[in-house]
């Protein structure tokens, strides 16, 4: 599956671009979808078997599965 | 990865908005600049934050007295579209006094230079080279404020707010601009001649703003993010926005027989290149470190982002400080006041936060 994290900082989203690529998953950095958020951050798309929360920086917003249809929220931060 | 339109139709579907929103903003300008506004300033976040901070005597520098209902307009549009859109969220508490300093450094970077990085586009297309060595120096101040990005640079994260801390700013705002209509409380240059006193109705500047806002906030377009998604990631979504700008006003420009290139005889600009360089450097890195360009943090103040809202007062406290301490150009130059000291000491700023604030240092 391929799966979409935004993030309250960049720096939240380098670190879980490092986490992810230092355990073997297929992960690039992009500014945040128009689609997911009015927010101009950066986030982070991979490629796993699972969302691999353990991974993702504690400043983590949401975790989108993306699908042929779009973002699918699969959990929210607050 | 997921499979993305290629092609012309996948272009147009993926930056028709933010080609629109430029598009708009351009010609907005130079229809603003038909209807009073100064010359290659029909749209100046900077300038019109400068003249509000006069409005308010903030500074007495008699000439750049306006409560601009531009800047009124595009918050309000904003604020407008993200609650239409359920995107308005009121939120804060990420780093306000350094933003605030950050938007100080900002203005006074942006009033050496005279403009903020949206007049900046707009001067350039009305032909002013100097604005491409303005240009020349946002991209280089950008570039270094990438440097930080990339070693892990925060302000740290912004938290949910009260509704009130959202609202508070945008409210202020109106109440303020209804007062500079029907009362005499602020200054308001009444020189035709001066900046301040070239001004388009007010409710045209008004109505053009609010859609402007809106746009803004449904395109997120950007000056400084982006050149900065096109160097981090190569994203060039951001400067089809810029790029469009640009063309609107250049094709306005010719149709008004207003288009002038060169460097000398430009409107409410010096030719001094080495401040208009270094001016909108520190425009730049400040920028990139603020997570958007003073349009932008217009427009995520109306979206309820109170961080931004603060860093706005930084600009307006900024402006004060360049006039007070004439640290502000003019068409005949750079100030009287101590502009490279002060100039060095906004550097000096950005460097200390860009080294303590990055991840391996915090």
């Amino acid at each position: 599956m391929t799966y979409l994290a935004t993030f309250y900082t960049h720096a939240a989203a380098l670190i879980s671009h490092r986490n992810l690529v230092k355990n073997g998953i297929d992960a690039v950095m992009m500014p945040v979808p128009r689609a997911v958020s009015s927010s101009c951050g950066t986030c982070v798309k991979y490629r796993a078997d699972d969302p691999s929360l353990s991974f993702l920086d504690n400043d983590k917003e949401a975790v989108y599965e993306i699908t042929d249809a779009g973002y699918n929220e699969l959990i929210r931060y607050e | 990865m997921e499979k993305t339109q290629r092609g012309f139709a996948g272009f147009v579907k993926r930056n028709w908005l933010v080609i629109v929103s430029g598009l708009f903003i351009g010609a907005a300008a130079v229809v603003l600049s038909a209807l009073g506004n100064p010359k290659n300033m029909g749209f100046c976040i900077a300038c019109f934050e400068r003249d509000i901070a006069g409005a308010l005597l903030f500074h007495k520098a008699e000439v750049v007295q306006y409560f601009r209902p531009e800047i009124v307009g595009i918050v309000i549009g904003a604020m407008l579209m993200a609650m239409i859109r359920k995107e308005w969220r009121p939120q804060g508490g990420s780093a306000p006094f350094t933003r605030f300093l950050l938007g100080m450094f900002v203005m006074i970077g942006a009033l050496v230079f005279l403009g903020c990085p949206l007049r900046m586009v707009i001067r350039i297309g009305g032909g002013d080279v100097n604005a491409l060595i303005g240009l020349g120096g946002f991209v280089v101040g950008i570039l270094i404020g990438v440097i930080p990005l990339k070693l892990g640079f925060s302000l740290n994260r912004a938290y949910k707010q009260k509704t009130t801390e959202g609202l508070f700013f945008p409210i202020l705002l109106v109440i303020l601009f209804v007062l500079s209509l029907v009362t005499n409380l602020f200054a308001k240059t009444e020189d035709a001649t001066k900046p301040g006193g070239q001004q388009a109705v007010w409710y045209a500047a008004l109505l053009i703003a609010l859609v402007v806002g809106a746009l803004c906030q449904q395109s997120r377009l950007c000056m400084a993010g982006g050149v900065r998604d096109a160097v981090m990631f190569r994203d060039f979504h951001l400067i089809y926005g810029f790029i469009s700008i640009i063309i609107a006003v250049v094709i306005g420009n010719l149709i008004r027989n207003t288009f002038s290139f060169g460097m000398t005889g430009q409107p409410i600009a010096h030719t001094d290149s080495l401040y208009n360089f270094l001016g909108m450097a520190l425009v730049g890195w400040g920028s990139v470190l603020l997570g958007g360009c003073p349009l932008r943090q217009l427009v995520l103040a109306g979206e309820g982002n109170s961080d931004s809202a603060v860093t706005v007062f930084g600009f307006i406290a900024g402006a004060a400080v360049s006039h007070n301490f004439k640290l502000a150009s003019s068409a005949n130059g750079i100030g009287e006041g101590p502009v490279l000291p002060v100039l060095i000491a906004g550097f000096v700023f950005l460097a200390v936060l860009s080294v303590f604030n990055s991840k391996r240092r915090a």
